[in-house]
């Protein structure tokens, strides 16, 4: 199953959570920004970690809420 | 503080002046004289640009005391002119395009001309070090030594009788 | 097209004031009656001021007045005069200090020595406040707020896309992601930043400084002094250097002008070299992560960046910086998607703004760097995998730029037979290269206007001598001469008939001034428009005078009025001028220019290309750099001033190799920690490599003569050559500018290691 966009509904052309994750943060509008705080989580500080620690954790933590999401 | 006597001959003037014993060569110079061509960029000896020559040797004129030339003859950049014509060495540096901003000039002029005087056939090398004292942010040094290489060839032998 | 001036080797039009040492500077002003200020800077990076004590100093013999914030206006300022938000910086503040060498107090005594003795009797109480000295470290979420109401310390945020880039992404065969740091870097112009202010009772402002733009510091004293821009005249005839670091407003120009008006005596105040290097301002630092995905075959396809600037305490320029490190980093390449995300983020150390390249060094590196890697990784020609992917001839960056000429595959060509001609190397030798573009001017405009202008009057005297009027302002990149070479060429007459005039706004018309590459083409085209109008009334008369055949046209060249057709056919033109001129009562010919872009996009009218090559030892025992040979193949459109043109390669390579392996900023506690020219590293004399330059001549619709940028964009190659050379010799790639012997040692074991 394609994986879209909790926000805007954008799905990957992979169809994976990953990607859509990537997406997301790549855009980085207000709307996908209020996601991730309505997430609980930071965008800044997800981005800070994406940037400066080497490997893609933070985007696998949004990929799995996201994955999640998509099954709510 | 008493104030000292300093004898000197600049740009073939002589000078008569009392002055406070700690002022260093360089205020004499632009202070107390008015040739600002020769500058300062530093507080550090440096950066070169307030090179003159001193009896014959180029000389970072804040790093010395007034005092410790009394008697002595010295060169700024506005005596290497005689009589509206300039010396081989300015007339290098137009033609090469060596200065931009200008500032460091005086004293790339003053080393310059100190070298050639000392060494008038200087390698590449001989002139890269030979004004490895004297900073310049503009020029990329390059053009300077083309022009001092072009003195050394001979480029403006006529000017020099 | 056959010229007569243009690209013929002149001496500069000030040159003979250069070397003959006649040349004032500000440096070199003196005003009757002038005082001398000095500044009491912060001791502390982030505190309150509680309150400041001057009385002792007040009674010191010979002290005439001390300033603190209280004595100002209080004005907020800031070069992005049309965004309020951005204009941050009260140059005496009033409540806190962000940064150590921050001004708080200024004097103006009889002497310097007494100006001095007087800072040491300033009583201030501060309360010091916690404070944060790196961008990644003042982002959190418990860093201290430096600015009221800049979340997490970002002080201005950028987003550049184009493209799909998700799905450009999603094609890629191969993915790379690299993490790199670029260190600040500091103007160093050999003149420190210096003002005398001269205010009178009429009202009336003078400023004597050394400036990049004589407008825009008219206008911001204006501002910030609360007087009619018209009552403030700035003069800056010979300027000691600039590089980017002098067309904000800075602390010498300001404090000499308020004590100046509380005195009404004119005030002296020369920065020292070390309050140049703690309280001037600087090339910003960035962090960068780059993500870049292309096709097997080299094909670039996507590129996703981020960068996080060290802003220091105030906005001032830096803004642009990060908005055209985030263009640039795209340059000179065709990407099918692009986006880039840059934060610029508030520290507690000096403010960094714009320096020559403008954000775009820092761009060239990461990419060209990231780019060897790939092509390493791929088993693809370095040469090939950049000509497949380069900019041509009117290619359109989606929604960003139109671009007209382009020589960029005849740089490459010339830069690969280099190479080839190098033959096989020694070991530990290496070559790198770099390609690179650069704007010529900024369209945008933060300062008064949408748009960027430029403006001339060109007079033609009863005798056929010329007058200029430019507010461009010459920082030693020549542009005077470059101008007058313009003027000359379209008036045809010759460069000695041209007098210029430029920096002062008394006379000089307004003109944004000396920064991102715009003279040439912009003020350019305004002295190319004005001779245009000039001479048309010349031949007006001169068509009267000659009554030809309708069809022929007049035209002058070299001082010599005549048919188009028929040069034999022709009058003086001393002697046309003389004739065009009797009774008319002492009027003069007078040709008004200007220029504004218009439908160029949003970045710049036109583009400079070209490609670098820097051949290096590197000592695998010291790790020690040297450099060799570089050659740069150049398009600048077509070269105006050839002598300047080499001037500006050379010094732009001094700079740019500098920042690349010897120039660093280091700061611990707020701290800088090199600020004399002993312990910060210039290039000297011995260090510079042989250098040559091959032009490749293009035709710049948009330019005057068809010329473009040449001065500014060559700072941008070389930090990243040097990097790929480092590669090259000896096969680790250095991530982190500069890049000093002790981090080759260390790639070096790390690779041994593995």
């Amino acid at each position: 199953m394609s994986v879209k966009c909790p926000v805007c509904g954008k799905a990957a052309k992979s169809g994976t959570a990953i990607d859509c994750a990537r997406h997301m943060f790549g855009t980085g509008d207000k709307a996908h920004r209020a996601w991730f705080e309505s997430q609980g989580l930071s965008y800044i500080d997800l981005l800070l970690s994406q940037t400066t620690e080497p490997g893609n954790k933070a985007y696998v933590t949004v990929a799995e809420l996201i994955e999640k999401a998509q099954k709510d | 503080m008493e104030k000292h006597l300093l004898r000197i001959t600049v740009n073939d003037r002589d000078y008569e002046l009392f002055i406070n014993p700690k002022t260093l060569l360089v205020e004499v110079i632009r202070d107390h004289l008015g040739l600002t061509g020769t500058k300062r960029g530093c507080e550090s000896s440096s950066c070169g640009c307030c090179t003159v020559i001193v009896e014959g040797m180029a000389v970072k004129s804040c790093s010395v005391l007034a005092m410790q030339v009394d008697g002595m003859t010295v060169t700024t950049s506005e005596g290497l002119e005689k009589n509206g014509k300039l010396d081989a060495i300015q007339k290098a540096f137009l033609d090469n395009g060596s200065y931009q901003c200008g500032f460091c000039t005086s004293g790339m002029l003053m080393s310059s001309k100190a070298l050639l005087d000392e060494n008038p056939s200087p390698s590449v090398m001989d002139i890269r070090e030979g004004i490895d004292g004297n900073l310049c942010r503009c020029t990329g040094y390059n053009s300077i030594v083309r022009a001092v290489a072009a003195v050394a060839r001979g480029d403006y032998r006529e000017d020099k009788q | 097209m056959k010229c007569n001036v243009i690209n013929t080797p002149v001496h500069n039009v000030d040159g003979i004031a250069k070397v003959t040492g006649r040349a004032t500077y500000t440096f070199d002003v003196t005003v009757p009656g002038m005082l001398f200020g000095k500044i009491l800077r912060s001791p502390h990076p982030h505190a309150r001021i509680k309150n400041i004590d001057a009385s002792a100093a007040l009674a010191l013999n010979g002290v005439r007045a001390v300033v603190t914030g209280k004595d100002t206006l209080g004005i907020k300022q800031g070069i992005w005069r049309r965004y309020k938000e951005l204009c941050d910086e009260q140059i005496l503040p009033l409540e806190k200090v962000r940064y150590i060498g921050e001004p708080v107090a200024a004097v103006a005594a009889d002497t310097e020595e007494i100006a001095e003795q007087a800072l040491d009797l300033i009583e201030v109480d501060y309360e010091v406040l916690p404070a944060v000295y790196d961008p990644m470290e003042a982002i959190k979420k418990e860093a201290p707020e430096i600015h009221e109401g800049f979340e997490r310390n970002i002080n201005v945020t950028r987003h550049i896309e184009w493209g799909d880039v998700d799905d450009a992404f999603d094609e890629a065969d191969y993915i790379r992601e690299d993490w790199f740091r670029c260190s600040g870097q500091a103007h160093a112009c050999m003149e420190t930043r210096c003002a005398v202010a001269s205010y009178t009772a009429d009202g009336k402002l003078a400023v004597w400084t050394s400036t990049q733009s004589a407008y825009y510091h008219q206008v911001l004293l204006a501002d910030v002094l609360g007087l009619k821009e018209s009552d403030v005249r700035v003069i800056a005839k010979y300027v000691g250097g600039g590089f980017g670091g002098k067309f904000e407003l800075d602390a010498a120009q300001f404090c000499s002008s308020v004590l100046s008006m509380k005195l009404c005596k004119p005030v002296k105040i020369v920065f020292t070299r070390e309050e140049d290097f703690i309280a001037s301002k600087r090339r910003t630092p960035m962090y960068y992560y780059v993500r870049t995905g292309v096709k097997k075959d080299g094909t670039f396809l996507a590129r996703e960046a981020r960068v996080f600037t060290d802003g220091g305490a105030y906005t001032g320029m830096g803004a642009t910086a990060l908005y055209l490190t985030g263009f640039f980093h795209s340059f000179p390449y065709k990407w099918r998607g692009y986006r880039h995300d840059g934060f610029r983020v508030y520290t507690n150390t000096l403010p960094s703004t714009s320096m020559r390249g403008f954000g775009t060094p820092h761009a060239t590196y990461c990419s060209e760097l990231q780019i060897d890697l790939i092509a390493k990784e791929l088993g693809l020609d370095r040469i090939e995998i950049r000509r497949k992917n380069g900019h041509t001839p009117n290619y359109e960056v989606p929604g960003q730029a139109t671009i007209a000429s382009c020589g960029l595959e005849q740089c490459l060509d010339e830069i690969e037979k280099w190479i080839k001609s190098r033959g096989e190397l020694p070991p530990n030798r290496g070559i790198g290269i770099s390609s690179y573009g650069f704007m010529s001017g900024g369209i945008f405009n933060r300062f008064d206007t949408p748009y960027s202008f430029s403006s001339a009057v060109v007079t033609i005297n009863y005798d056929g001598k010329v007058d200029l009027h430019v507010g461009a302002q010459d920082i030693g990149q020549g542009s005077n001469t470059t101008l007058a070479i313009i003027c000359a060429e379209d008036l045809g007459v010759r460069l000695e008939d041209i007098r210029v005039h430029s920096g002062d706004t008394a006379e000089c018309p307004p003109d944004l001034g000396a920064w991102g590459s715009r003279q040439t083409l912009m003020a350019g085209n305004a002295v190319k428009m004005a001779a245009g109008e000039a001479k048309r009334q010349l031949l007006e008369f001169a068509a009267a005078q000659m009554s030809p055949n309708i069809v022929y046209d007049l035209d002058i060249k070299d001082r010599w009025v005549h048919l188009a057709g028929r040069p034999e056919r022709g009058l003086d033109y001393f002697e046309v001028v003389k004739k065009a001129l009797r009774g008319k009562d002492g009027q003069r010919i007078m040709g008004r220019g200007y220029y504004t872009p218009h439908r160029k996009g949003m970045i710049s009218p036109a583009y400079s290309y070209g490609v670098q090559a820097l051949e290096i030892d590197v000592d695998p025992e010291t790790g020690k750099i040297k450099l060799l040979n570089c050659v740069t193949a150049h398009d600048c459109g077509q070269p105006i001033n050839p002598l300047g043109l080499t001037g500006q390669l050379e010094g732009a390579i001094s700079m740019a190799a500098g920042y690349g392996f010897l120039e660093d900023i280091p700061i611990e506690d707020g701290m800088v920690m090199n600020p004399n020219l002993v312990d910060y590293k210039l290039i000297r004399a011995p260090d510079m490599p042989e250098t040559e330059v091959i032009e490749i001549e293009t035709y710049e619709p948009e330019g005057p003569f068809g010329a473009k940028e040449a001065g500014e964009g060559l700072t941008n190659p070389t930090a990243a050559a040097l990097a790929t050379a480092v590669l090259d010799a000896v096969g680790v790639p250095i991530k982190e500018l500069p890049i000093t012997p002790e981090k080759v040692l260390n790639a070096l074991k790390e690779k041994k290691a593995q």
